[in-house]
């Protein structure tokens, strides 16, 4: 059964850049970044407000040369739903079904690389450098954890290897190697 | 009373202004300092990269209030340490400081990342702290490699690389965990100069005994095992995606676990020699 909704990509707040079969886009509201394959690139630069869901099945299938399910464009249309890449949502087609089933069906039946989005939240600059992703570069080049700050505020974690020491009255945040009694502080990263 | 104290503090208030990649910084403090040590300490940390300019207008301003015992330091008036010890002011203030010239430096994009150069080509090791990049830049360099940086790949709107050459910090010397600062010619290796294109970008992690399984990323892919370690990604999201691409249309992205350093130099060195032809 065709679904008659015409699915519009979100253009704004979105840095876009366009690679040879990807799309990498930067949403500035959530500081996400996203790889679109070819096949959910495509389903993607389709979705124009205008052209149904059937439509783009059909210029898909002439782009590709091959006949496709409808199923495999409405598994891009969910995944870029799902990461706030439409200006409006969309009623799923697979409500109720589990995304290894959909996967399943559509997989089998499909000849074309399947919709797959790539997602990670941007790093602040911290933690661009940092040597986990709770450490600050701060707690990598010492090995603490704020290290001064009062002990009610010792954050963020100390990483692997290491534990927040504190204890006494007015004590201050410090990590502490937990493999022998070594303290990681004055170490460099 | 009120008056004196704050003619008092005026007097002793110091400041130096420096600028760094296109990133002007103030430090100012209330109290005694060596700001000799604080500039010497920096210009080593920033690679030379490192002019004192007067009379500025700082767009970050660094404020450290103490005493004679305990320090405490201010980022554009947000706390960062209270109550510690000058050594330790010393070094959060170089991290700092680093950060800060690394995310706001002008048309230049910081990647947390080691990097060498064969023949005039790059190769770039993003990691994160603690995960063997020196000790794999090191290696690389003793066996002939250019050294570029054990720290930043800073790259230009082209996507070329510029030397970062600052010291080697390497760990095991002193202990497991304290870096000792060595210069590149006890390595037995050269700085580079130049900027020189990216060739390959290698997204590697130790891991005892792993088999080196290079893995070829496409473009998108590999952009997105870079960014974890762009520090600039946030602040100036367009430039640095548009620098990364470049990047990534010239180099070869690839993946995989390593294990000891000696030896995944000979292999990455084998690796790109095979490739050089393509490249």
């Amino acid at each position: 059964m065709n679904n008659p909704q015409a699915p519009t990509a979100r253009k704004n707040g979105l840095v876009i850049q366009e690679m040879p079969d990807e799309v990498l886009v930067y949403d500035l509201k959530t500081d996400k970044a996203h790889c679109l394959n070819q096949t959910a690139a495509f389903v993607w630069k389709n979705c124009d407000g205008k052209t149904s869901v059937s439509e783009i099945v059909l210029q898909f299938e002439k782009q590709s040369g091959t006949k496709v399910e409808e199923d495999l464009i409405w598994l891009a249309i969910d995944q870029l739903n799902e990461r706030n890449l439409l200006e409006t949502n969309v009623t799923s087609k697979f409500a109720g079904e589990s995304r290894r089933s959909v996967l399943k069906k559509i997989g089998f039946a499909s000849v074309v690389a399947l919709p797959v989005i790539a997602s990670l939240v941007a790093p602040t600059a911290v933690l661009a450098v940092a040597c986990s992703g709770v450490q600050t570069a701060d707690s990598c080049g010492t090995g603490n954890c704020n290290r001064g700050t009062p002990c009610t505020s010792c954050s963020p974690a100390c990483g692997a290897g290491f534990a927040c020491g504190c204890s006494g009255a007015g004590a201050t945040c410090e990590c502490i190697a937990t493999a022998g009694a070594k303290t990681a502080a004055s170490k460099k990263g | 009373m009120e008056n004196e104290v704050k003619k008092e503090l005026k007097e002793k208030q110091k400041k130096i202004s420096f600028e760094s990649y296109g990133v002007k910084i103030s430090i100012e403090a209330d109290c005694d300092i060596d700001f000799n040590l604080i500039k010497n300490c920096l210009a080593d940390s920033l690679s030379r990269e490192f002019n004192l300019v007067e009379n500025q207008t700082s767009d970050h301003i660094f404020y450290i209030n103490g005493d004679n015992f305990t320090y405490s330091l201010e980022k554009n008036k947000e706390k960062i340490v209270s109550d510690v010890s000058f050594e330790f002011l010393l070094d959060t203030l170089e991290s700092k400081v680093r950060i800060t010239v690394a995310e706001f430096a002008v048309g230049r994009v910081f990647l947390h990342a080691g990097v060498v150069a064969i023949d005039g080509k790059a190769i770039v090791i993003p990691a994160r702290s603690y995960h063997g990049k020196t000790s794999l830049v090191a290696a690389l360099i003793r066996q002939g490699a250019v050294y570029y940086s054990d720290e930043y790949a800073v790259l230009d709107e082209n996507g070329y690389v510029h030397p970062f050459p600052k010291m080697l910090s390497v760990r095991g010397i002193i202990d497991q965990y304290a870096q000792k600062d060595l210069p590149v010619e006890e390595f037995g290796a050269v700085a580079g100069t130049d900027a020189v294109p990216v060739a390959m970008v290698l997204i590697t992690e130790y891991v005892e005994g792993a088999e080196w399984k290079p893995e070829q990323l496409s473009a998108g892919q590999g952009i997105m095992e870079i960014l974890p370690h762009t520090i600039p990604i946030r602040n100036k999201p367009e430039f640095t995606l548009n620098v990364l691409n470049k990047v990534a249309e010239r180099a070869i992205i690839t993946k995989t676990m390593r294990a000891e350093a000696v030896d995944t130099a000979l292999l990455i060195k084998s690796f790109f020699a095979k490739l050089a032809f393509k490249i």
